[in-house]
């Protein structure tokens, strides 16, 4: 098969799973999508996937919109069909199981289930939140600077009520001073 | 529903749509809850107890909340076709702008500069998910069960490498049983 089909292919699969899986507002899929992108595929590598990810961040909209950068990365000979494909993947299979679900979820307006799912969860997505911050630890600098900067902007993001794009900005220019 | 009564006005299609370009493009995390919510109550598409409703089941589900949010409010006043107005709104913008970023970030992330620019905002990306997991984790404070199943999941996935499915069947499961027995309980 075309190496470039074949790839567009495998975005498809592995991030159409993610999608499915994503709970939680996709918070808990990153260190499946790093373990899928990096070490299976080897589409980007450990410092790429977490700029992307801080990119997804820096952008409006879903964080999960760093998909696209995946498949830019994925597919050098189309990178825009492999970016499409990405997002496709990403965001198609759980906006269709919202539009299926709804109507039940309104059937079961009083169920108790509502809110034992939703809260049942809840644990396991944060102990996937916090496996991810190693996730995108290995691919961010390593310096005394760099932890700095991690430890004031936890910190201001605990704290203050400054957006977190501007926090990332403001975290970028001081990498320009202290972490070239 | 009686509220269905108040749906006079069929939004169109185009509308939905520029309605969700605008706030996806332009608005940030938690922001963009407020914004949707904001839209579709000052345009009279829904109410607010249908709303609530909407952003309940959006973060219940699969997806980013507020696209999932999004294709709920397109449903809602223009069924399958406004689901798929709202998402192309929600969507595309951020598509756009991501892959803008992108292709300057690979034109431009060998220059220095640049290079110690997106170490420095992978560094406060970083302190970001750190500061959602502690926000995060302070919510289940209050039950030793809860705290157990959390940390068990960051460990088996963080060195053990378990699968994403496997993890929310087992530890998913464990405290969706968890809370079952709990309300049980109450029921008695």
């Amino acid at each position: 098969m075309n190496p470039t089909l074949q790839t567009l292919l495998h975005l498809l699969w592995v991030f159409s799973q993610l999608s499915v899986l994503g709970f939680g507002g996709g918070k808990g899929i990153i260190p499946q999508m790093h373990a899928d992108a990096v070490s299976q595929y080897h589409w980007v590598t450990s410092e790429q996937f977490t700029q992307f990810y801080t990119l997804g961040k820096l952008v409006p909209g879903p964080t999960t919109i760093f998909a696209a950068l995946v498949g830019y990365a994925a597919t050098p000979d189309r990178p825009y069909l492999g970016a499409a494909v990405a997002t496709l993947g990403m965001f198609v299979p759980s906006s269709a199981m919202m539009v299926g679900f709804d109507v039940l979820w309104t059937r079961f307006q009083d169920s108790p289930w509502r809110p034992i799912l939703s809260h049942g969860l809840a644990p396991a997505i944060v102990g996937l939140v916090w496996s991810s911050v190693w996730t995108i630890a290995r691919g961010a600098p390593t310096s005394v600077a760099a932890y700095v900067v991690t430890a004031v902007v936890t910190l201001l993001m605990l704290r203050t009520k400054v957006s977190a794009p501007l926090l990332i900005l403001v975290a970028g220019g001081v990498g320009v001073v202290a972490l070239r | 529903m009686s509220t269905d009564g108040a749906l006079e006005s069929r939004p169109s299609l185009l509308s939905i749509a520029l309605a969700f370009a605008g706030i996806s493009s332009t608005a940030f995390g938690g922001g963009q809850k407020a914004s949707i919510r904001q839209q579709v109550l000052s345009r009279g598409w829904m109410d607010a107890e249908r709303f609530m409703d909407g952003l309940e089941i959006a973060q219940v589900l699969p997806g980013p909340n507020i696209l999932n949010l999004a294709i709920y409010c397109g449903q809602r006043v223009r069924g399958i076709p406004g689901a798929i107005a709202a998402f192309l709104g929600a969507s595309l913008p951020p598509f756009a702008i991501v892959l803008i970023a992108g292709a300057l970030y690979f034109k431009f992330s060998s220059n220095p500069f640049v290079h110690g620019a997106l170490r420095g905002c992978a560094a406060g990306a970083l302190g970001l998910t750190i500061g959602n997991a502690l926000e995060l984790s302070w919510d289940e404070r209050s039950d030793w069960i809860r705290i157990a199943l959390l940390v068990v999941t960051a460990v088996t996935v963080t060195y053990l490498h378990m699968p994403l499915l496997l993890v929310l069947v087992v530890f998913g499961g464990l405290g969706i049983a968890h809370e079952y027995r709990r309300w049980r309980k109450t029921q008695k």
